[in-house]
């Protein structure tokens, strides 16, 4: 080491959690020369980004189905990525399917609607309903936007942040180009997929060959001696406003600094500080994932179907293996239905096989073959599948996005930010924040003399 | 077929077969501050030599504006990376005719201006000298009397450099051991944006130079207009995976300042390479036919006369593809 350079930390910089926030993070403190140790509950790491596979050659992810070529040239998984060549979605509305978004334009009753709160301009809206009218008009808004939120969040468009629509892609005339960009190429355009990098006709979806759980895997192989399985962390140890440690099976490991990719309410738990305490009251969705199997192929009208309808169980259909057909075997396919609950509820509690049926029963409205082809189901349950914006917590959510209140402690990825952040966005959030935590570990004439590899000319 | 239209190709080939291994690879920090503080810019491939079937990033410095490949093949892939038929292993006339002698011309004239006030019995040295292109124009249209040393990492191309009966060592400039000698002049003309440390070699140069020596650094510019239209993907300046730091005007400056030296000159120039191999890449990527594909190269006369002329227009705006900087060192302007 040159001289000159303080001794910066003596403890590794502890991560809590391995999935994609955790690993990336890790990769990155340790591509910056910081020691890290990262402790997973779990006897695998992953985290939400994984993939299960059955007997008969069914594959269904856990969590995203997608990630950008561009991701997966930053993991290093590129070359084992599969191109994707189609991607679409639909609404279905009055037994036919539109195009989303275009599609539902043409429909003079919600483009005439959609016009007129354009001319009038800009309004502060005070809660997801009126941010939604205002930017998409009274008819859209009411049939097909509130509804999609209300059986997504749980909650009345009323109860909950105008923030909920930022998610939602913008610009028209981007988007048009973007889709004469994926026509044009043979390749699915991630359109509405990243907001921390910019879109273009370059970036596409594609699909590992090993499933979503190969992001983790190559990140992990880059730390092959600082991930410990099957170590929950019991608590977050703080000293005068700053983290200092962990418990791991009840014995004390200090930190230079605790990167928590846990749900911020849980780290607000492990943690037990007052600055922390706001965080106790966030709460996520719960979700209960059903996986369809079904003879034939192509069944739905597009890759994603919005079913804002009532009559539907959940909010939308999607059936993977029409942009990636390699995940079901030949004349077979699978449909995933996400159907919101809360843990413990009836449909939390439901036995797979009557999911399995209600879903395919249910769905008979777009397949109406569907009961008969209906070859069984997988069900996933996730109690934190996505975080639900409630207006009676906005400030605990808005102050988190300044941080954790607490020195040296980051709360990071979609659980820890309690953000609808796709994996992508996650990724490059999570590396932002961790290279500042390292210039304040490290001190910034040390990174920047030691960064080029330069010795004292 | 009757009729069809043949589009001219100087040299009928198959269209590369990709290299089936995957790249060793490690992770890069900016070459001038070293922090990892960056955004990505791009994703590409090889799409010219097609050496590996990766995708690579470039991304931003948010603190420099460096470009930067990040992660980047490690030292060992090297000879993977420039295959031995790589195009400043043997720019030869036999192979590219025509534009050899009208490159051949222009660089002798940009040299010279550069380089025409040194002494009658100047050394010279050609730091990433390839098969000796530039290092023979001096040769050819310099003073008699001028020294000519080249150095280069490959064999391949010290090979070729000897071949042509110059002086030419192999190694890289950090760890040369050239006694007392010292260059009046140092060349590095589109060696800065392959190198691992641009910044280490440029120090190691400035210890060659006597003093009030200077450095001409010629290298792609991501000032350019071909950048910002292609940067997503296509732009040829990219040259993925072997052009690791690319630069505009002010990272250009940066560098040679953290490097130790003044910038006496910093000025644009005309090439039309990166227009026409960013025209190539997206017609390759989109999956155009190939002797379409094949009409934008090194060796399409039309298509580099074409953007030649089209480059001269940014140029004159101040634009031009290529970045050409004189360093001096500090205390000694011309």
């Amino acid at each position: 080491m040159t001289a000159g350079v303080p001794e910066i930390h003596e403890a590794p910089v502890v991560v809590l959690g391995s999935g994609l926030a955790g690993l990336a993070a890790a990769r990155e403190l340790r591509r910056l020369g910081i020691d890290v140790v990262v402790y997973e509950a779990a006897d695998r790491v992953g985290g939400m980004a994984d993939t299960h596979r059955d007997e008969h050659g069914f594959a269904f992810d856990t969590g995203a189905h997608f990630i950008t070529n561009r991701f997966a040239a930053a993991v290093g998984i590129a070359n084992r990525c599969r191109t994707v060549q189609h991607y679409g979605e639909t609404v279905w509305l009055r037994g036919r399917a539109h195009d989303y978004p275009f599609g539902l334009l043409r429909t003079p009753h919600y483009l005439g609607a959609a016009v007129r709160v354009r001319l009038q301009g800009k309004v502060e809206a005070g809660n997801a309903a009126e941010r939604f009218r205002a930017e998409y008009g009274a008819a859209l808004a009411d049939e097909v936007a509130i509804p999609l939120l209300e059986q997504w969040s749980g909650l009345p468009a009323e109860q909950l942040s105008p923030a909920v629509a930022e998610k939602l892609p913008g610009d028209v005339a981007a988007t048009m180009a973007l889709k004469l960009a994926a026509r044009c190429t043979g390749r699915a355009v991630a359109i509405g997929y990243c907001r921390e990098a910019p879109q273009s006709a370059n970036v596409w979806h594609v699909y590992p060959e090993d499933g979503i759980a190969a992001v983790c895997r190559a990140l992990a192989a880059a730390l092959p001696d600082d991930v410990r399985l099957a170590n929950p962390v019991e608590r977050v140890l703080v000293a005068d406003g700053r983290a200092v440690g962990v418990v791991v099976a009840g014995r004390e490991v200090p930190a230079a600094a605790v990167v928590s990719t846990l749900p911020a309410p849980a780290l607000a738990r492990l943690t037990d500080h007052p600055a922390l305490d706001h965080l106790r009251e966030l709460r996520f969705r719960a979700m209960v994932f059903v996986n369809v199997m079904l003879r034939g192929r192509d069944l739905l009208p597009d890759t994603l179907t919005w079913t804002p309808e009532p009559g539907f169980p959940g909010f939308r259909l999607a059936e993977p293996s029409r942009s990636m057909p390699w995940l079901a075997p030949a004349g077979r396919t699978l449909v995933t239905a996400d159907l919101g609950a809360e843990v413990g509820d009836a449909v939390w509690s439901a036995p797979d096989d009557e999911l399995g049926e209600q879903v395919a029963d249910a769905m008979r409205a777009i397949v109406p073959t569907a009961r008969r082809d209906y070859l069984g189901c997988h069900v996933l349950r996730s109690p934190v599948a996505y975080p639900v914006f409630d207006l009676a917590h906005e400030a605990a959510r808005l102050r988190l996005a300044d941080g954790t209140g607490l020195d040296r402690l980051l709360s990071v990825g979609r659980n820890g930010e309690f953000a609808h952040l796709l994996m992508e966005d996650s990724y490059w959030r999570t590396l932002r924040r961790i290279r500042a935590l390292a210039a304040e570990l490290m001190g910034c004439a040390a990174t920047q003399d030691e960064g080029a590899g330069v010795s004292a000319g | 077929m009757a009729g069809e239209v043949r589009i001219p190709t100087t040299e009928e080939r198959p269209p590369p077969v990709a290299g089936e291994r995957t790249l060793q690879t490690e992770a890069a920090r900016c070459c001038v501050c070293g922090t990892r503080d960056a955004e990505p810019v791009a994703v590409g491939e090889d799409f010219e030599y097609r050496t590996s079937p990766d995708a690579f990033l470039a991304v931003r410095c948010t603190r420099c504006g460096v470009v930067y490949l990040d992660p980047r093949p490690t030292r060992r892939e090297l000879p993977t990376i420039y295959p031995d038929h790589y195009h400043a292993f043997a720019f030869t006339e036999d192979r590219f005719g025509l534009v050899h002698r009208v490159r051949s011309r222009l660089e002798a004239r940009r040299l010279l201006r550069a380089l025409g006030d040194l002494p009658a019995d100047a050394r010279v040295i050609d730091v990433g000298c390839g098969d000796g292109f530039h290092l023979d124009l001096l040769r050819r249209h310099g003073p008699a009397g001028w020294r000519l040393e080249g150095v280069d990492l490959d064999p391949r191309a010290v090979d070729a450099a000897e071949g042509r009966g110059l002086t030419v060592h192999r190694g890289s400039v950090e760890d040369l051991d050239l006694g007392e000698r010292r260059f009046d002049a140092a060349l590095l003309i589109q060696t800065v944006e392959h190198l691992a440390d641009p910044g280490r070699v440029l120090r190691a140069v400035r210890r060659l130079l006597v003093p009030g020596g200077r450095v001409l650094v010629v290298t792609d510019n991501t000032g350019s207009p071909d950048f910002a239209l292609a940067k997503r993907r296509h732009w040829g300046g990219y040259h993925f995976p072997r052009h690791w730091y690319l630069f505009d005007g002010p990272s250009l400056r940066a560098l040679a300042v953290r490097s130790g030296f003044e910038v006496a000159e910093l000025s644009t120039m005309v090439s039309p390479v990166n227009w026409t191999y960013s025209v190539r890449n997206a017609l390759d990527d989109w999956g155009a036919p190939r002797r379409v594909v094949d009409w934008f190269s090194l060796e399409s006369p039309g298509a580099l006369a074409i953007f030649t002329a089209f480059d001269a227009l940014h140029t004159a705006a101040g634009h031009g593809a290529l970045l050409r900087a004189v360093l001096v060192t500090p205390g000694s302007s011309p």
